[in-house]
């Protein structure tokens, strides 16, 4: 690449518990779509960036944000004594990873849009010759094609303009880079030069073990946790092949649960926004894939920390979950009550009551511990197991908090 | 015939790949409360022999086979599906490897969350058309009374009875998410119905079998007269079921719950706890696809209590459970494995019978040997061979390394089993320890495939010897006496196919050099593999599960043991005194060092 595409990433070693479909940075993504082409340097934010005196440059947060231009993350066409100006400012807003290349010059007419996503039949490729539209409020002018096997790059090709060996190598990139999405926008074409002004790619994280180095969790932003207990969670994630997630939604409201599983704990949370207490939610998340007994206590204590820090008057904890294929009750609720356990005292001064519904192995005997242990203490709200529907201990739950 | 109507008449043999002992259990579990036989066949899993489960009550060991190659004739017609427990990572070339030895099986559950997308596109395009997938992710299906092809239902016998599943009714529950697989299941026994299936699509966003793939089985099915449908917010797969109901493929009343208006509640679009479940366009909104839904007359309430009042609707057929008693099956405790009993105190036989003595009808090395086979020895042939090995083999001199050994701990003032034990210690690939290798050796070798002197080529590459062949002292012109004793009992079976082959493998090493022929120990090995093929029916994996336990060693280190007993004997009897080699045997330095 002659132009536009000396880029110099300003790295930090965040990374992101992988799961699903992750963005990658620009400058990796790049790398990757561009190989030998894209001639990009990768620095440490503390190293010094040599560039030609009086080239132009792009200066971008590189951290996988959407729209940068609005929220002023992107600094065009300045001089390389410039870049530790913006640097020192997005840093104090929290940003630690950057890219730099030269301005590429060119005329907005020059600008294509185009993407590539895997889906269940081959690769569906959304393309507008006209750049700078948002494609989602003009259909008309996308061009999508849904193609698979031999000749995509072909198909392609024909239907796009666009150069065969670029689209090839993008493809080739979902083959053994486990891509799943790529969008550039803008792209310019000149002859058989191809830019990339702005790219961004979702890599499949489940893939991981198979990419080699291509790209690795430094290259997948991290997301700034909101909250302290959403970073502890996230780091004892890492540690556990179960599943552990936590969102705080409101820090201050009544209603906080430790809900199991991937689809019952929306249906329950589904519950609580349909009673009219969205707003009284405080923390979303789920435990699931078997945890042992420690993980479930050592996730408990973060939601139970955070139901104690709430300012609300009345709060509840909802435990929840549907019918378990295969996780414990019986082993989960006693990493539960562990963490309940530790703040005994605290809880039953903030008049805080547990609603509990679960179903599954061991169920019988994890119930009645469960029940014996709130009774004994007064944090009883209500017990249910699977003979009783999923969302009964969350409705118990809103009534307590709204009597 | 669908699927479905396969399963029914009976076609239900199983193959799982990898380990997963809980859900493996619970099929055994449900065949058993369902009063089938075992639907599973066996495991294919490195390195495991057998597993130890539970049938019913009972402990028994479930076969373990190298790959699916391995797995014996006659299971193999049996084999209809594959329950893959393997890692997300090698989910793929599992299932494939399955399907390509199993081509014309009908389906297979993928348990694994974390499987590439590009692995599962690939499993669409290679089986998306042609089988029945489960997963990658989710709990797998099942099919009352006859299939659970993986957790789907629960895996304790109380949740397998609680959730009806040994009783057949109407109703098919489909979802996306396992736990609300189970859930769903629980909620239709509770509204006092049953099941016609079940199937757990997998929460992925590449399923292999799709929802509409599913609903059709439904739709096609005669027992199945209702639909429960679990969805969640992400992707587009609900209107799917919105064109098949347009377009009357699907007729039958279907009544479902999507899941994900707390999504609303969140600023930006959150990622749930499935691969698939985040909102990328406004159609993927549990709102949208609901709304959808009902617009063509699904019923799809706002609440899951609405939604289980829907599903209580949902017409139901008559059924009667057939009332089985789980209580045996909940206070099952495993054992360690022995199949070796104490001595059976009915059928201790008769030594001495009216003051005269009972001539033994069998010795006491064919006891042992049954013993150690663990089932006794029936042919007379038989008998008699490891009477006459392990008579041969008591003792070969005390200048052997064993014996030697034997005896500088005895003199060493040590008892009798530390002595014992320190030339048992001795004993190994260089001495003694060699009939087991040449029993690998031949039982590789008459298999085929190679002719003597290429098998010597290939054995002898790099410097190696082949154990079973060659002696110290004897040679072509002045035989083994042993060998050539024990080489007599060929002429007593119908076929040898092993002692041929040691033989025509001597053929080709005395070549080389006279002293390479066949010794005790290599015809020992042949002989006893042709005897208990021909004379005890044992097969040719049955050897090889010999051979893998050493069992051919065995018939060296017992009689061995007493050989070096008699010379610890023998030295405690003449109080020989301590040992130590003589002073001119020291000291010697290798030639050419100072």
């Amino acid at each position: 690449m002659p132009n536009g595409s000396l880029g110099v990433y300003l790295c930090s070693n965040e990374c992101n518990a992988l799961m699903s479909r992750v963005k990658l940075t620009e400058y990796r993504a790049k790398s990757l779509i561009l190989g030998e082409g894209y001639r990009g340097v990768s620095l440490r934010a503390c190293d010094a960036v040599q560039f030609p005196s009086g080239a132009k440059l792009v200066l971008k947060v590189d951290q996988g944000v959407k729209k940068r231009m609005k929220q002023g993350l992107v600094a065009v066409g300045i001089e390389a004594t410039e870049i530790p100006v913006f640097i020192d400012e997005w840093s104090s807003r929290g940003y630690s990873n950057f890219i730099v290349e030269e301005l590429f010059p060119h005329e907005e007419k020059e600008e294509q849009y185009l993407s590539l996503e895997r889906v269940r039949d081959g690769y569906r490729l959304l393309h507008a010759a006209e750049g700078g539209i948002d494609i989602e409020e003009h259909p008309e002018k996308v061009t999508k094609l849904v193609a698979s096997g031999e000749g995509v790059a072909t198909a392609f090709a024909e239907a796009t303009g666009l150069p065969e060996t670029f689209l090839q190598d993008l493809l080739d990139c979902f083959a053994t880079k486990h891509f799943a999405f790529v969008e550039i926008n803008p792209l310019v074409v000149r002859g058989t030069e191809v830019y990339l002004l702005d790219a961004a790619v979702l890599v499949d994280s489940a893939g991981q073990f198979s990419v080699k180095d291509a790209w690795s969790e430094s290259d997948i932003p991290e997301k700034n946790a909101a909250h302290a207990a959403e970073a502890t969670v996230a780091a004892l994630q890492k540690t556990t092949p179960a599943s552990l997630k936590l969102t705080v939604l409101n820090p201050d409201a009544s209603l906080f649960f430790l809900l199991s599983g991937g689809g019952g704990s929306i249906v329950i949370a589904d519950e609580a926004a349909l009673r009219g207490a969205g707003n009284e939610i405080g923390n979303y998340g789920e435990y699931s894939g078997g945890p042992t007994r420690e993980e479930t206590y050592l996730y408990a204590k973060e939601v139970i920390a955070l139901l104690l820090a709430s300012k609300a008057t009345k709060k509840a904890l909802v435990i929840a979950g549907g019918v378990a294929n295969f996780t414990d009750v019986g082993k989960t609720f006693a990493g539960i009550i562990d963490a309940l356990s530790e703040e005994v005292s605290r809880l039953q001064t903030a008049g805080v009551k547990v609603f509990v519904r679960r179903g599954g192995p061991n169920e019988k005997a994890g119930l009645a511990h469960m029940r014996s242990y709130l009774e004994e203490h007064g944090l009883l709200g209500s017990v249910y197991g699977s003979d009783t529907v999923i969302t009964q201990a969350v409705d118990d739950a809103v009534d307590f908090i709204q009597g | 015939m669908t699927l479905l109507d396969s399963i029914r008449a009976g076609e239900r043999g199983i193959l799982v790949s990898g380990i997963h002992l809980q859900v493996i259990q619970s099929i055994l579990d449900f065949d058993y409360l369902s009063g089938k036989e075992r639907s599973i066949l066996g495991i294919v899993a490195g390195g495991r022999k057998s597993v130890k489960l539970f049938w019913g009550p009972e402990e028994f060991l479930m076969p373990c086979f190298a790959s699916f190659a391995d797995v014996p004739e006659q299971f193999r017609a049996q084999v209809r599906f594959l329950l893959n427990v393997q890692s997300g990572r090698r989910a793929y070339e599992s299932t494939v490897a399955f399907f390509e030895a199993f081509p014309e099986a009908y389906g297979a559950h993928i348990f694994a969350e974390n499987v590439p997308e590009a692995s599962a596109t690939m499993l669409i395009e290679q089986y998306g058309k042609t089988k029945v997938i489960a997963g990658p992710s989710g709990v797998g299906f099942v099919v009352p009374g006859l299939l659970k092809l993986g957790a789907i239902g629960g895996v304790d016998a109380t949740q397998l009875w609680t959730n009806k599943l040994m009783t057949s009714g109407s109703v098919a529950v489909v979802s996306t998410s396992g736990g609300m697989t189970g859930e769903l299941i629980n909620a239709v026994a509770g509204a006092d119905k049953r099941l016609s299936f079940a199937f757990c699509i997998g929460g992925d966003r590449f399923p292999v079998t799709a929802l509409s793939e599913v609903l059709k089985l439904a739709q096609e099915d005669p027992s199945t007269k209702g639909i429960a449908y679990f969805g969640e917010l992400g992707g587009v797969d609900e209107y799917e079921i919105v064109e098949l109901i347009k377009s009357g493929t699907l007729t039958k009343p279907v009544a479902a719950y999507i899941a994900g208006i707390i999504d609303e509640s969140f600023e930006e679009h959150v990622q749930f706890g499935h691969a698939k479940a985040l909102v990328a366009t406004n159609d993927e909104s549990a709102r949208a696809k609901r709304e959808a839904l009902r617009a063509c007359g699904v019923d799809a309430p706002d609440t899951f209590p609405e939604f289980l009042e829907a599903l209580k609707k949902l017409p139901g057929a008559d059924h009667k459970d057939v009332p089985v008693d789980i209580a045996p099956l909940l206070s099952r405790r495993s054992s360690i494995l022995s199949t070796r009993e104490i001595i059976d105190l009915k059928s201790i036989p008769v030594f001495v019978a009216e003051g005269k003595l009972v001539t033994p009808e069998t010795g006491f090395m064919s006891a042992v040997t049954g013993a150690l086979l663990g089932r006794p020895l029936t042919s007379p042939i038989s008998q008699a061979f490891f009477e006459a090995v392990a008579t041969l083999l008591i003792d070969h001199g005390g200048n052997v390394s064993g014996a030697v050994n034997s005896m500088i701990t005895a003199r060493a003032g040590k008892d009798l089993v530390s002595s014992l034990v320190s030339g048992l210690l001795t004993i190994g690939p260089r001495f003694g320890g060699a009939i087991n290798e040449a029993a690998g050796l031949w039982l590789t070798g008459a298999q085929g495939g190679l002719s003597a002197s290429e098998f010597v080529t290939l054995e002898t590459s790099g410097g190696r010897v082949i154990l079973g062949i060659g002696h110290k002292k004897y040679r072509v012109g002045m035989p083994d006496p042993r060998v050539a004793a024990l080489s007599e009992f060929a002429t007593l079976l119908d076929s040898h196919p092993h002692y041929d082959f040691a033989r025509s493998v001597e053929a080709v090493t005395i070549g080389k050099n006279g002293s390479l022929i066949l010794n005790v120990d290599g015809v020992t090995a042949a002989l006893a593999l042709d005897i208990l093929s021909e004379c005890e029916g044992y097969t040719r994996s049955e050897l090889t599960a010999l051979k893998d336990a050493e069992f051919f060693n065995a018939l060296f280190i017992l009689p061995r043991s007493a050989g070096f007993m008699a010379h610890i004997l023998e030295q405690k009897r003449n109080d020989e005194g301590l040992f130590r080699l003589p002073d001119n045997l020291l000291y010697t330095r290798p030639a050419g060092e100072e």
